[in-house]
C-alpha cells in the first residue's frame, strides 16, 4: 500500500513534469532573450564576433541622437492623433450603432469593421497609392473639388496626417466593436432614470454611459496607446522607410534602423529597453489614474 | 510466491504491473514526454539531413531562372564523379540578409555559396577583418588571375581593408534612357548634348503647356529627392562628386563636389527652370506616369532595361539610351547603381567544391550571354565583351545595340568603397537632399550656385551624423588602416 508521502511525491513530480515544457519554452524564448538584450544594451557590437562591454554608452548615444527625438516626436504625434481622433470617433460610431431603432445595424457594423480584415500591410500599400502625387485618388478628388495642387506632397511633407487617416480607416471599426460590446452592457434603467431626472442626451452620455463603460474604455485606450507607440509597419510600407526627412520615422523604426541598417545591435537593444520601460511606466500611470477616477 | 500470483492476475490494474520508474510519473506526463521526444527527434533529423549537395542562396528570381539550366548541366556532369552537385534556393532579399547575418552572428551554418546584394555588404564587413563571415578570396583570385579579368569598380563594393570577399556578378553602369519618340515627334535632337544644361536646353520645348492648365505637360527628368531616390542620389554623387567614403573607409560626404552636385539635383526640382518630376520606379503610380509620358528621361542601369521590359511592355520602341549628361564639360558620362556578388561563407563544408562551382557559374560564357539575353545585365568579365550577343539590336530600345553602349561606359564606372556605415550614410545624405529641397522651396532660392552653401552645411551635418557612431566605436579605435 502506497503511503500518502509517496503519492504526494509522485504528484509533485507529475506537476513539475507538466509545467516543465512551458517553463523551458518561457526560459529559452522569453527570459534568456530578455537577459541577452540587457547584456547587449550595455555592450557595443560591430559585426560577428565583436562585442565589448560599453557601460551606458548606448543609452547616452540614443538620448543624444537628434534622430531619436525626431522618432519620439513623430510617434507621440501619431499616438495623440490615435487617442484623440480615432477613439472618440469609434465611440460616437458605436453609440450610433447601438441605437435599437437603427435599421441595417449589422451591415453598418460589417462595413465599419471590414478595413480591419485587409490587414496592416495591405492598408499601407493602399495608403501609398491613395496619397500619391498626381495620380493618387486623394489628390485627384481634391483637385477636382477644391482645386488642390495635383502634386500636393502628402507622403513627403504631411506624413503624420496621412498616417493618422489610414490608421483611422483601419482601426476605427476595430475599436468600435469593443465600445459597442461595452455599450450593450450599460444598464438601461440607469439611463432611463437619468432621463426622468431631466438629464439631456449629452449629460446622460457623460455621467451615466461613460462611467459604465470605463473598464473597457481604459482597456481600449491602453491598447491604442501601446499599439501607437509600437507603430512600424504602416509607415515602413507606405513610405518605403522613414519617409522624406524622417517624417515617418517612429521609435520602433529607429530601433529597426539601428539594428538592421546600422547593424548596431547594442544600441537597438538600448532603444528597445527605453521604449519598453516608457510603455510600462505610461501603462502603470494610466491604470493608476483610472483606478483613482473609479474610486 | 505472492508476487508471481499477483503478476498472473489479469484483473490487476495496469499501473501495478508496470515497473516503479514508469509509475513515478502519471500517464499524461508520459504522453507529453513521448510526443515531445518524437517531435524533437523529427526536427533534429530534418536539420541533420543536410543534402549531399552544395547549397546556393540567391535573392532574385531572375538570377534563379538564369542559374537553373547551368546548375542542371553541372549536376548532370558531376553525377558520375566525386564532385558535389548544387542545390539552389531562392530567398527574398530581406530573408536572405537576415538568415545570412543570423548565421554569421550565431556561428551557425548558412549556405556554401551566397549571393549578396550591395546594400547588404556594409554589415557583412563590420568588425575585425578576420571576423567577416565570408572567406577571403583575395589570394585565390590573385593566383588564378581573376582580379585582372574584371574592372576594379566591380570589386570595390566587395573589398574591405584590401581583402576581396566575393566574385562580382556585374558592373551596372548607368545610362540615360530617353523617350526618343517624343523627342523626334517634336523635331528635337540630342546631338552634341554633353552636360545637364545642354540636355535641358535641347529638350525644353517638350515642357510646353499645351493643355493650358498653367503647368508643363511633362518634365524632362524622372527624379525627385525623397526617400525613394536614395540610390539615385548616391549614383549622382558618385558621377559628379566624391561619393560617400574614400578607400580608407573614411566619410567624404561633406566635399565641395558633393555639395555642388546636391545643389544641382535640387535646382532641377524648383523654380522657373525646373526640369524634374517625381516619377518613381517599381511603383504602379510611377509606371502610370511613365506610360502617360509625364517624364522624358530616366536613369537606367543595365538591369533597369529589363525592369522596363517586364513592367512596361507597352513602352517598347520608345526609349533610346545615351551616356549620362554631366555637371560640367569633360565629366564622367556614367555612374553605377546596384550590384551583386557571390561569397563563400566560412561555414562551408567544402571550400574547393564551392570555389569551383562559383567560378563555373560566374565566369562561364553561357551565363554571361544569358545574363544579357534574359536580364540585360552586362558581365564584368572583360574577355566576354566581344561576344556577339552584345551586338544584338534590341527592339524594345529602338533596335539600339545597347550592350555595346553599356560596355563602352564600363571603364568610366566610379568605384564605390565598402563601409559598415554605407547605408547610414546613404540615408543621411538623402535627408540632406530633401532638406535642401525644402530650403529652396521655402526661401525661393532656385539657382545651383545659390544653393551650394546650404548644401554644404547640410552635408556637413550628415557627415557628422555618420562620424558620430564611428567615433564612439570601440573596435575602430585601434583598427588597422585600410590601405
Amino acid at each position: 500500500m502506497k503511503t500518502s508521502a509517496h503519492i504526494h511525491r509522485r504528484e509533485r513530480r507529475a506537476a513539475w513534469a507538466l509545467v516543465a515544457p512551458f517553463a523551458i519554452v518561457t526560459a529559452v524564448f522569453i527570459f534568456y532573450p530578455l537577459y541577452r538584450s540587457i547584456v547587449l544594451a550595455f555592450s557595443q557590437t560591430f559585426g560577428p564576433g565583436a562585442t565589448e562591454p560599453a557601460g551606458w554608452l548606448n543609452f547616452r548615444m540614443t538620448l543624444t541622437d537628434p534622430l531619436f527625438w525626431v522618432a519620439l516626436r513623430n510617434t507621440a504625434l501619431f499616438t495623440l492623433g490615435s487617442l484623440f481622433i480615432q477613439l472618440p470617433l469609434a465611440l460616437i460610431l458605436a453609440s450610433f450603432l447601438n441605437r435599437p431603432d437603427l435599421r441595417g445595424r449589422t451591415v453598418y457594423r460589417l462595413v465599419m469593421f471590414m478595413p480591419q480584415l485587409v490587414g496592416l500591410v495591405f492598408a499601407a500599400m493602399i495608403g501609398g497609392v491613395f496619397f500619391a502625387k498626381r495620380v493618387g485618388a486623394v489628390n485627384q478628388i481634391l483637385h477636382a473639388t477644391i482645386g488642390l495642387d495635383l502634386d500636393f506632397p502628402w507622403l513627403d511633407q504631411h506624413v503624420t496626417i496621412s498616417l493618422i487617416l489610414i490608421a483611422l480607416w483601419l482601426y476605427v471599426g476595430f475599436n468600435m466593436v469593443y465600445f459597442l460590446a461595452a455599450l450593450q452592457t450599460v444598464d438601461r434603467s440607469l439611463v432611463e432614470a437619468a432621463r426622468i431626472d431631466g438629464a439631456n442626451p449629452a449629460q446622460r452620455f457623460i455621467h451615466v454611459v461613460i462611467p459604465s463603460i470605463r473598464p473597457v474604455l481604459t482597456f481600449v485606450v491602453l491598447l491604442s496607446f501601446i499599439g501607437s507607440m509600437q507603430l512600424f509597419e504602416l509607415p515602413y510600407v507606405m513610405l518605403n522607410g522613414a519617409g522624406t526627412e524622417n517624417r515617418g520615422l517612429t521609435v520602433v523604426m529607429y530601433l529597426y534602423q539601428q539594428a538592421f541598417v546600422a547593424g548596431d545591435l547594442g544600441m537597438a537593444s538600448a532603444v528597445g529597453w527605453l521604449l519598453g520601460l516608457a510603455l510600462i511606466a505610461a501603462a502603470a500611470l494610466q491604470m493608476l489614474v483610472a483606478r483613482k477616477e473609479a474610486a | 510466491m505472492p508476487s508471481r500470483d499477483v503478476d498472473q492476475n489479469p484483473r490487476r490494474p495496469l499501473a501495478d504491473r508496470l515497473p516503479p520508474w514508469v509509475n513515478a510519473f502519471s500517464g499524461g506526463c508520459w504522453v507529453i514526454a513521448i510526443v515531445g521526444l518524437i517531435s524533437g527527434v523529427t526536427v533534429l533529423a530534418q536539420q541533420q539531413r543536410r543534402e549531399d549537395a552544395l547549397q546556393l542562396w540567391v535573392f532574385a528570381d531572375i538570377h534563379r531562372k538564369l542559374y537553373t539550366p547551368i546548375i542542371e548541366d553541372w549536376n548532370a556532369a558531376v553525377s558520375d564523379s566525386n564532385a558535389e552537385p548544387v542545390n539552389q534556393t531562392m530567398l527574398g532579399q530581406e530573408p536572405l540578409r537576415r538568415r545570412m547575418l543570423a548565421g554569421f552572428f550565431g556561428g551557425l551554418p548558412t549556405a556554401d555559396l551566397i549571393e549578396v546584394e550591395r546594400t547588404m555588404a556594409g554589415q557583412l564587413f563590420a568588425g575585425p577583418v578576420e571576423a567577416v563571415g565570408l572567406i577571403d578570396l583575395t589570394e585565390r583570385m590573385k593566383a588564378e588571375g581573376l582580379l585582372d579579368e574584371v574592372p576594379s569598380a566591380s570589386l570595390t563594393p566587395w573589398t574591405t581593408r584590401d581583402h576581396v570577399f566575393g566574385l562580382p556578378h556585374d558592373v551596372h553602369p548607368v545610362l540615360l534612357g530617353v523617350r526618343m519618340d517624343l523627342v523626334e515627334q517634336a523635331g528635337l535632337s540630342l546631338d552634341g548634348v554633353e552636360t545637364w544644361d545642354d540636355f535641358a536646353e535641347a529638350l525644353r520645348p517638350l515642357m510646353a503647356d499645351e493643355d493650358g492648365d498653367g503647368e508643363p505637360d511633362r518634365y524632362l527628368l524622372a527624379f525627385w529627392p525623397n526617400e525613394s531616390a536614395r540610390d539615385k542620389i548616391e549614383m549622382l554623387l558618385l558621377q559628379n562628386g566624391t561619393g560617400l567614403f574614400d578607400a580608407d573607409g573614411q566619410p567624404v560626404i561633406a566635399s565641395e563636389p558633393n555639395a555642388r552636385t546636391l545643389a544641382m539635383m535640387v535646382s532641377w526640382c524648383v523654380g522657373p527652370n525646373r526640369i524634374a518630376a517625381d516619377v518613381r520606379d517599381f511603383e504602379a503610380t510611377g509606371n502610370q506616369l511613365k506610360t502617360q509620358g509625364y517624364a522624358v528621361a530616366f536613369f537606367m542601369p543595365d538591369w533597369m532595361c529589363n525592369v522596363w521590359k517586364n513592367e512596361l511592355p507597352n513602352m517598347a520602341g520608345k526609349l533610346e539610351l545615351m551616356p549620362l549628361p554631366t555637371a560640367q564639360t569633360g565629366g564622367r558620362r556614367t555612374s553605377v547603381w546596384g550590384g551583386t556578388m557571390l561569397g563563400i561563407p566560412k561555414t562551408t563544408t567544402d571550400f574547393d567544391a564551392a570555389w569551383d562551382f562559383a567560378k563555373h557559374l560566374y565566369f562561364s560564357p553561357e551565363l554571361a550571354r544569358e545574363l544579357y539575353r534574359s536580364g540585360d545585365i552586362v558581365t564584368p568579365i572583360r574577355r566576354f565583351w566581344d561576344d556577339p550577343v552584345f551586338e544584338t539590336p534590341d527592339p524594345y530600345y529602338r533596335d539600339q545595340r545597347k550592350g555595346l553602349v553599356y560596355i563602352d561606359a564600363i571603364d568610366e564606372v566610379p568605384e564605390r568603397h565598402a563601409s559598415p556605415y554605407a547605408q547610414t550614410a546613404i540615408y543621411r545624405v538623402a535627408d540632406a537632399a530633401t532638406a535642401l529641397l525644402r530650403y529652396a522651396q521655402s526661401e525661393g532660392v532656385y539657382e545651383q550656385e545659390d544653393l551650394v552653401d546650404e548644401a554644404m552645411r547640410l552635408l556637413e551635418y550628415a557627415e557628422q551624423q555618420v562620424r558620430r557612431p564611428m567615433e564612439t566605436n570601440l573596435f575602430l579605435r585601434d583598427a588597422e588602416p585600410a590601405s
